[in-house]
C-alpha cells in the first residue's frame, strides 16, 4: 500500500439518505475493537469488492466509497493489512483514540470520501 | 311534519374540541339515516313474522337531520323528521327508535365481544364500513343509554370488529395516511401507484392532484416522496390493498423525519453485517413525537441513520460544522458532537431528550449555526 492506495468501504443501504452517507461509515462499531474493515483498493476494484461483500460475505451494500491511506495518516490512523478474513482485507486502526476523537476523525474521513464521490454504486441505486 | 329528538352522540377527540365538528366528519354520520331505516324495516318484519314486506309508505317522509351542535366536546343534535297528518307521531316512528337502540346495542355487543346478530342482522354490518370511517386513534362517538352506567363507544377498533363480524365482508375501508414515492402513473386510466415500504398500492388520480402526482412520478428516481391522505381499502388482516379515494396530497421535504423513520421501521435485527439491532417501533414513535414537539419546522432537518446498537444518529452538515446527535432510544438521551472542520475543534454534550430545556439548547445551536452566527 502507498499513500495513494484507496481503502474501499462498503455502504449499508440504511447508511445513505438522499445520497448522503453517515459519518458512522468511517467509525468502528463497539464490536470492532476500534478497527475499521476496508478493502485494499490496489488489490481489488471497487466493483469486485462490492461483489465479494454482497456475495461471498453475504452482507448488504449499495455501493463503495473510499479514503486514501494518506488521508488516514493525516489523522494519525494507520492502515494495516489484515489478510486473515480474506486477502484484500485491511483495517484502519483507531485504537490510539477514544470517544469524541474517534467521532471527529470519522467525520473528517467521511468528508474526504464524500469529496471523492462514489467509486461504485449498485445498479438498483443508480 | 313532526320533529322528534332522536340522537345526541358525543364526539370525543381533539378534532371535536370547542364544540365544533369538522365538515369532513359529517359524511361519517350521513349514512346513519340509511342504516336506521334498514334496521327499522328489519325490526318491523321481525315483530311481524307473517308479513313479507313492510307497510306501504313505512319509510316515506322519514329523515334524520342535524339540527344543532351542543356543548360537550361537540354533540350533534340529530332529530327525526316524520310526516304526519295528526297531532301524534306516526306509528312507524317507534320502529326507528327501536332501530336506533338496536344499533347502539350492537356497538356495545362488539365492544364486549358478544353476539352482534342478537341486535341487528348481519346484512347491515356493512353500514359500519361508512359510519365513523374517519375516526382516528383516541377518538370515539359516544352514545349515552339510560340505565347503562357508561356510554357505548364507537371507536376505530370497535368499528373494525363490527365490519369484520360479517363473514361476507372481505375488506373494509378506513381513512388512512401514508408516505411513499410514485413509481407508476397511468394518465389514460387516471390511476397511479404509490410505493410504501416496498409495497405498491394503487390509487385513483383526481384531476386536482394530477399535476403533483405526475411531478412526483418524474422525480421517482430522486426519491421524491408524498404524503397521501384518503380512504384506504384494507384486507381482513389489516393490509392496505388500494385507495378508494385521495383527499389530500402533501409534498414532503426530502429529509422529512416521519418519512425517514417509517423507512427505518422496516429494519430487522441483523441489518448491518448480521449484527445490527433494529430500532424498536415504539421508540421510533417516541422520537417522532419529541421531534415534532420540540424541533421547529423552519430549521434545517437532520439526516437520520440507524446505529448498530439499535439507536438513531441525527446528522447536520452545516458548513463548516459537522454535527451528530447519537440518540439512545432506550435511555432517551443524546450524545451531541460538533466538529468545526476549519480548525478541528470539537464540542460534546449529553442531552436528556425528555427535557424541553435540553431540546431548546439543541435548537439554539442549530439555529445559530444555520444563521451563520455561531
Amino acid at each position: 500500500m502507498t499513500k495513494d492506495t484507496l481503502l474501499l468501504r462498503q455502504v449499508s443501504p440504511s447508511w445513505v439518505q438522499q445520497g448522503h452517507v453517515t459519518s458512522q461509515l468511517f467509525s468502528p462499531t463497539p464490536k470492532d475493537q476500534k478497527k475499521l474493515s476496508v478493502y485494499d483498493g490496489d488489490q481489488i476494484s471497487a466493483e469486485n469488492a462490492w461483489k465479494h461483500y454482497n456475495g461471498a460475505l453475504g452482507f448488504d451494500s449499495v455501493g463503495v466509497m473510499a479514503v486514501s491511506v494518506g488521508e488516514c495518516e493525516t489523522h494519525y490512523l494507520p492502515a494495516v493489512a489484515d489478510p486473515a478474513p480474506f486477502p484484500e482485507h485491511v483495517v484502519i486502526d483507531f485504537s490510539a483514540f477514544a470517544g469524541n476523537r474517534i467521532k471527529s476523525k470519522a467525520k473528517k474521513l467521511q468528508m474526504a470520501a464524500i469529496s471523492r464521490g462514489w467509486l461504485y454504486q449498485s445498479v438498483d441505486t443508480v | 311534519m313532526k320533529q322528534i329528538p332522536f340522537l345526541k352522540p358525543r364526539l370525543v377527540g381533539a378534532r371535536f374540541e370547542e364544540n365544533a365538528i369538522p365538515l369532513e366528519f359529517l359524511k361519517d354520520l350521513a349514512v346513519l339515516e340509511e342504516m336506521v331505516i334498514e334496521v327499522a324495516k328489519w325490526k318491523f318484519l321481525h315483530e311481524h313474522p307473517t308479513r313479507q314486506r313492510v307497510p306501504r309508505g313505512f319509510t316515506e317522509g322519514i329523515a334524520l337531520k342535524l339540527t344543532g351542535v351542543e356543548e360537550g366536546s361537540a354533540i350533534p343534535a340529530i332529530d327525526l323528521f316524520a310526516e304526519s297528518d295528526s297531532l301524534f307521531p306516526p306509528d312507524n316512528v317507534i320502529y326507528f327508535k327501536k332501530a336506533r337502540d338496536s344499533i347502539i346495542d350492537a356497538i356495545e355487543a362488539a365492544t364486549q365481544n358478544q353476539s352482534i346478530t342478537d341486535h341487528i342482522p348481519e346484512k347491515t354490518f356493512g353500514y359500519f364500513d361508512r359510519i365513523g370511517r374517519s375516526l382516528r386513534d383516541e377518538e370515539a362517538i359516544e352514545f349515552s343509554v339510560q340505565d347503562r352506567p357508561s356510554p357505548t363507544r364507537l371507536t376505530k377498533e370497535t368499528r373494525r370488529k363490527l365490519v369484520l363480524a360479517s363473514t361476507k365482508i372481505k375488506e373494509f375501508a378506513e381513512e388512512t395516511s401514508v408516505i411513499g414515492a410514485i413509481p407508476e402513473a397511468d394518465q389514460d386510466n387516471m390511476t397511479f401507484e404509490i410505493m410504501i415500504n416496498g409495497q405498491k398500492v394503487e390509487a385513483p388520480m383526481a384531476i386536482q392532484h394530477a399535476e403533483v402526482i405526475l411531478d412526483a412520478f418524474n422525480k421517482y428516481k430522486m426519491d421524491f416522496r408524498l404524503q397521501l391522505q384518503g380512504v384506504g381499502i384494507f384486507s381482513r388482516q389489516g393490509k392496505l390493498q388500494k385507495f378508494e379515494s385521495i383527499e389530500h396530497i402533501s409534498l414532503l421535504d426530502p429529509l422529512d423525519v416521519a418519512a425517514r423513520l417509517d423507512e427505518l421501521r422496516c429494519l430487522r435485527d441483523g441489518w448491518f453485517e448480521g449484527k445490527g439491532i433494529a430500532p424498536e417501533e415504539k421508540e421510533l414513535d417516541w422520537l417522532l413525537s419529541v421531534f415534532k414537539q420540540f424541533y421547529p419546522g423552519d430549521l434545517p432537518l437532520p439526516f437520520l441513520y440507524p446505529t448498530v446498537e439499535g439507536g438513531i444518529q441525527a446528522e447536520w452538515s452545516l458548513d463548516p460544522y459537522e454535527i451528530s446527535l447519537e440518540i439512545d432510544l432506550g435511555e432517551h438521551k443524546g450524545d451531541w458532537h460538533r466538529l468545526d472542520t476549519l480548525n478541528d475543534k470539537d464540542e460534546d454534550r449529553v442531552l436528556n431528550l425528555e427535557n424541553a430545556q435540553d431540546w431548546q439548547w439543541l435548537v439554539e445551536q442549530i439555529k445559530q449555526i444555520a444563521e451563520g452566527a455561531a
